[in-house]
């Protein structure tokens, strides 16, 4: 008896030990399947996958074309620039909630909701009904005819808005939020002159790529006249979280780089793209106050932030206790609508009137009805509590997860905006690529869809569908601790 | 003697008065009875009723529209018409009045409003999967894609989805400055490409340019066969942009992108000849040549699917948006491989851009044009219209011009015809009063003096005989 308690023992020790090991191999021990089910022939609980909580929910038959077949039209009709995921691609055919599934219907749950876009959950029936119903009234007929539901959610979107903010342009992307947002800040200032964040991204069309400051999404054309400053990075900024420093870089910028007036100033307030990044506290409030003594707007890039998604408020640039002049939206706005929409003040909408300009399918009925809905399934469902409450768990548990792996350099974030960097070395933050795509992979494994971002490629981007549970964190934290485990 | 009348005013003149016989008048026309000659065009039949409608008055959406939404947002009419249903080629007011959608949400409603295999393809796919982005795979995406570039000759078969048509000239013209390295890029007076800084540049009215940096663009001379120096000469118009690159840019271009027929610029066919010559003058210029088919796409031309098809070219790059999709937000921009590699040397990503809702939406569109033969009807109803506004051209001096092509056709209007003034004024209140006859049509020009017609392609002779005798009917009367 004694002899089997004590092989017991040395073997939970050599477990532990190996669970223990900060050494990071490239090479997984082959495993024949990660499928959701506890493995039969488990012998220690940390040899067991995760499991996917339960969710009463049976995706429809999939009768349609296979991955390769997708991938083979792809490679011929979209050509060669339009990249996707993971070695061997997912085809995703049905979502529901936080969940999306395959073509043969394995449950994934969904951590990254389309880039952030998902934002009430997928065929949420609400929203759904909205814009089914629309949709068989008026698809389209444009605003130079009267029609309730831009006006209805014009008024809902600007009720949910600070100070003067209330003229709701609507548009079809955050690229063309952002292009819109920059004309009027040109218009208004009559100055030339704005101001980006380095790692910030804010669209793709060919003045908003001037905007965006990562290099991987600049192609070589011209972009008029723009600075990028430094990024005020709490973990990897050379101010640290020190705020006035990298306030102090933008005077800089605009008494040395400009005429001394600049046209407006952009940022994210926690940058996407660049890796869930969130500005150094107190910063936007002393920006603000540059910026706006040259003269310059100051412009919220709410496209990731908004909607509750932060949990402690409902927009991002509230959690830095500013109110912007313009605040750009799209992504979460429709939960997957082609929406956008630009909110200023009646002064800086003014100057708009000047000339025409027309969105063709801007505020057209669907989308409206569709983001209407969107903004009562937010309030109605207390997403931006839920988005706090489970959103800190999260964090808690991956600040726990960080302890145990050194693998993980930096937990940020707030609410159901998180991200996790990856690092190889703790002290010089060297980023840690290869292992963030491998554990990427392994992820997606194990059934879950994370999002990678930064320059670098090393952080995961944490942003579920906003219906995302304690149970479903859970899982994303215990397969993230499994696939680490097993590096 | 007998006078000898033209047969086709003797036939218009005989339709008329058969028409006169009618008894039944519409309910809302029996208010436009003139006492003269008790004669109301009537809209023709059709077999739906639109829900009744519950929401908010004309007069609430209205003051809603002041304080919340652009104070620039304009609308048609002087009694803005509080639109709330769609069927086909009708729409319905918060009245449950049907009228004749001659416009189309300009031209974008192609299939007709609420296509039922159209509304079938989105909620199926709605109800699926809305949104997840093109990370991962969809079918949706790639067999939409097929069906498009199976539509377009030569070697244009990538294709790029992005949510509007402006984004979609945004992108055709980085791709062209990117191609080439070069930036200047040459577009055509009076042409309306977009609303966003690059396009802004190619889109060539005042109206629409605000005063901000536009840089590297070059606007042609009009081929304007109606009111262009050179009358229809598509050759001597090409010259013009030959002198463009020659004394306003190193030699070397980006590329020339214009409509084959301008639509906002008030239906303005591009004179015979003319892209020929000038494609043949960029690509010596080492340039690519876009084809910005926003509206005259998807055989909304009758003749053709594509408006360049009219012309006889083949474009590096097509441009579309507007009636891809039935009234969903979606463009596109097709290309050849070779120039379609130049996005790998960065990151191009759109997270809207070919969804699944949409992307299904798009390919019913396709099936619809195809299998209700919409470009042929959009061909035998667009000449007929066409006979009959010239034959009303003959009757009215205040029409100056008819013009276009399938259902994309434009009816100036001016009041001295040899002077071609623009007749802004009558322009507006004939529009007004087709509204009141049931009748909706754009405007556009430059002046404001063109009634655009770009119905969804479903129209019929009926609707066209309605749509011109109301107009007859008006402009009889002023």
């Amino acid at each position: 008896m004694a002899m089997l308690q004590r092989r017991l023992l040395k073997r939970t020790l050599e477990e532990a030990k190996a669970r223990f090991n900060f050494n990071c191999y490239p090479i997984l021990s082959p495993r024949a399947s990660f499928s959701t089910l506890p493995s039969s022939s488990a012998t220690a609980s940390d040899d067991v996958p995760p499991q996917l909580p339960p969710f009463d929910y049976q995706p429809k038959p999939y009768n349609g074309p296979s991955a390769d077949e997708i991938l083979a039209k792809r490679k011929k009709f979209l050509g060669p620039s339009l990249f996707y995921y993971y070695q061997k691609p997912l085809n995703i055919v049905e979502g529901k909630m936080q969940y999306l599934y395959d073509e043969s219907g394995r449950r994934y749950l969904d951590a990254f909701a389309g880039i952030v876009t998902v934002s009430c959950g997928h065929c949420h029936p609400e929203i759904l009904n909205a814009i089914v119903e629309q949709s068989k009234l008026l698809q389209h007929a444009t605003t130079i005819y009267l029609h309730h539901a831009i006006a209805d959610f014009a008024e809902a979107l600007a009720s949910k808005m600070p100070g003067n903010l209330k003229v709701v342009y609507f548009v079809n992307s955050g690229s063309e939020a952002n292009e819109l947002a920059m004309l009027m800040a040109r218009l208004y200032t009559g100055s030339l002159g704005m101001i980006s964040l380095r790692n910030a991204y804010h669209g793709g069309s060919s003045s908003t790529i001037g905007l965006t400051a990562l290099n991987t999404w600049k192609y070589p054309i011209p972009e008029g006249e723009i600075h990028h400053v430094m990024n005020p990075d709490p973990f990897r900024g050379v101010f640290g979280s020190d705020a006035t420093r990298y306030a102090k870089e933008v005077q800089d910028h605009i008494e040395y780089g400009t005429s001394g007036k600049v046209a407006g100033f952009i940022a994210e307030t926690i940058q996407g793209v660049g890796g869930a990044v969130e500005l150094a506290p107190g910063y936007l409030k002393q920006v603000y106050d540059i910026v706006r003594k040259a003269g310059g707007v100051c412009i919220a890039d709410e496209v990731q932030t908004g909607f509750g998604r932060t949990g402690s408020h409902y927009w991002g640039f509230e959690t830095q206790g500013v109110i912007p002049d313009i605040v750009t939206m799209a992504k979460g706005i429709g939960n997957g609508l082609p929406l956008g929409a630009v909110v200023t003040t009646p002064e800086i909408a003014s100057v708009m009137a000047q000339k025409i300009q027309f969105n063709t399918f801007g505020g057209n009925p669907v989308c409206s009805a569709g983001g209407l809905a969107v903004l009562r399934v937010i309030d109605k469902e207390k997403r931006q509590a839920h988005c706090a409450d489970v959103g800190s768990h999260l964090i808690g548990r991956l600040r726990s997860l960080q302890d145990k792996h050194d693998i993980i350099g930096d937990v940020r974030g707030r609410g159901l905006m998180v991200g996790v960097e990856l690092v190889t070395d703790r002290k010089e933050k060297t980023p840690a690529k290869a292992e963030t795509a491998l554990l990427f992979e392994k992820m997606k494994e194990l059934g879950v869809l994370l999002g990678k971002g930064g320059l670098h490629g090393n952080v995961f981007r944490i942003k579920p569908p906003m219906c995302f549970t304690k149970d479903d964190a859970d899982f994303l934290v215990d397969a993230l601790d499994y696939a680490m485990s097993k590096l | 003697m007998q006078r000898f009348i033209p047969a086709r005013r003797l036939l218009s003149v005989t339709k008329y008065y058969l028409r006169r016989q009618r008894r039944c008048f519409s309910q809302v026309a029996a208010n436009e009875v003139d006492n003269n000659d008790g004669f109301v065009p009537k809209i023709p039949s059709f077999d739906y009723s639109p829900p009744p409608y519950t929401g908010p008055s004309a007069d609430e959406i209205l003051s809603k529209r002041k304080e919340y939404l652009s104070p620039a947002m304009f609308t048609l009419y002087s009694k803005p018409l509080n639109i709330v249903d769609g069927r086909m080629q009708y729409l319905f007011d918060d009245k449950g009045r049907r009228y004749v959608d001659a416009f189309g949400g300009i031209a974008t409603v192609c299939c007709g409003h609420c296509h039922p295999h159209v509304v079938e393809a989105i909620v199926t796919q709605t109800k699926r999967l809305q949104h997840s982005t093109s990370l991962y795979l969809n079918h949706a995406i790639s067999d939409f894609a097929e069906a498009l570039a199976n539509k377009l000759p030569g070697n244009l078969k990538v294709v790029f989805f992005t949510n509007s048509g402006t984004e979609a000239n945004e992108l055709a013209m980085m791709i062209a400055r990117l191609y080439t390295g070069c930036h200047d890029i040459i577009s055509v007076r009076n042409a309306y490409h977009g609303n966003a800084s690059g396009t802004m540049g190619a889109t060539a009215q005042s109206n629409w340019k605000f005063n901000v940096i536009q840089s590297g663009v070059h606007h042609a001379v009009s081929p304007d066969p109606y009111r262009g120096v050179f009358g229809s000469d598509g050759e001597k118009y090409a010259r013009d942009v030959q002198d463009l690159i020659q004394f306003g840019t190193s030699g070397n271009i980006a590329g020339f992108i214009s409509e084959a027929i301008q639509g906002v610029g008030g239906i303005i066919e591009l004179a015979p000849g003319y892209l020929p010559a000038v494609y043949s003058t960029i690509k010596k210029a080492g340039g690519l040549c876009i084809a910005d088919e926003v509206q005259a796409g998807f055989a909304r031309t009758g003749s053709h699917f594509w408006g360049f098809e009219n012309q006889g070219v083949v474009p590096d790059i097509v441009t579309m948006a507007k009636g891809i999709g039935n009234g969903i937000p979606l463009g596109a921009v097709v290309t050849t491989p070779e120039i379609a590699a130049v996005l790998t040397r960065r990151s191009y990503f759109n997270t809207f851009g070919g969804n699944p809702v949409c992307t299904a939406a798009g390919l019913a569109v396709l099936k619809v044009i195809e299998k209700e033969k919409l470009q042929e009807n959009a061909f035998v109803v667009g000449t007929y219209l066409k006979e009959r506004l010239a034959a009303l051209k003959d009757k009215y001096d205040l029409i100056g011009d008819v013009r276009g092509r399938g259902l994309m056709l434009g009816v100036e209007l001016v009041s001295d015809q040899k002077l071609k003034t623009p007749a802004k004024l009558e322009t507006v209140h004939i529009m007004d009063q087709m509204k009141e006859t049931g009748v909706l049509v754009g405007k556009g020009g430059f002046y404001g003096n063109v009634f655009r017609i770009t119905p969804p392609l479903c129209f019929t002779k009926e609707d066209a005989d309605f749509l011109v005798d109301a107009m007859d009917y008006i402009m009889g009367k002023m």
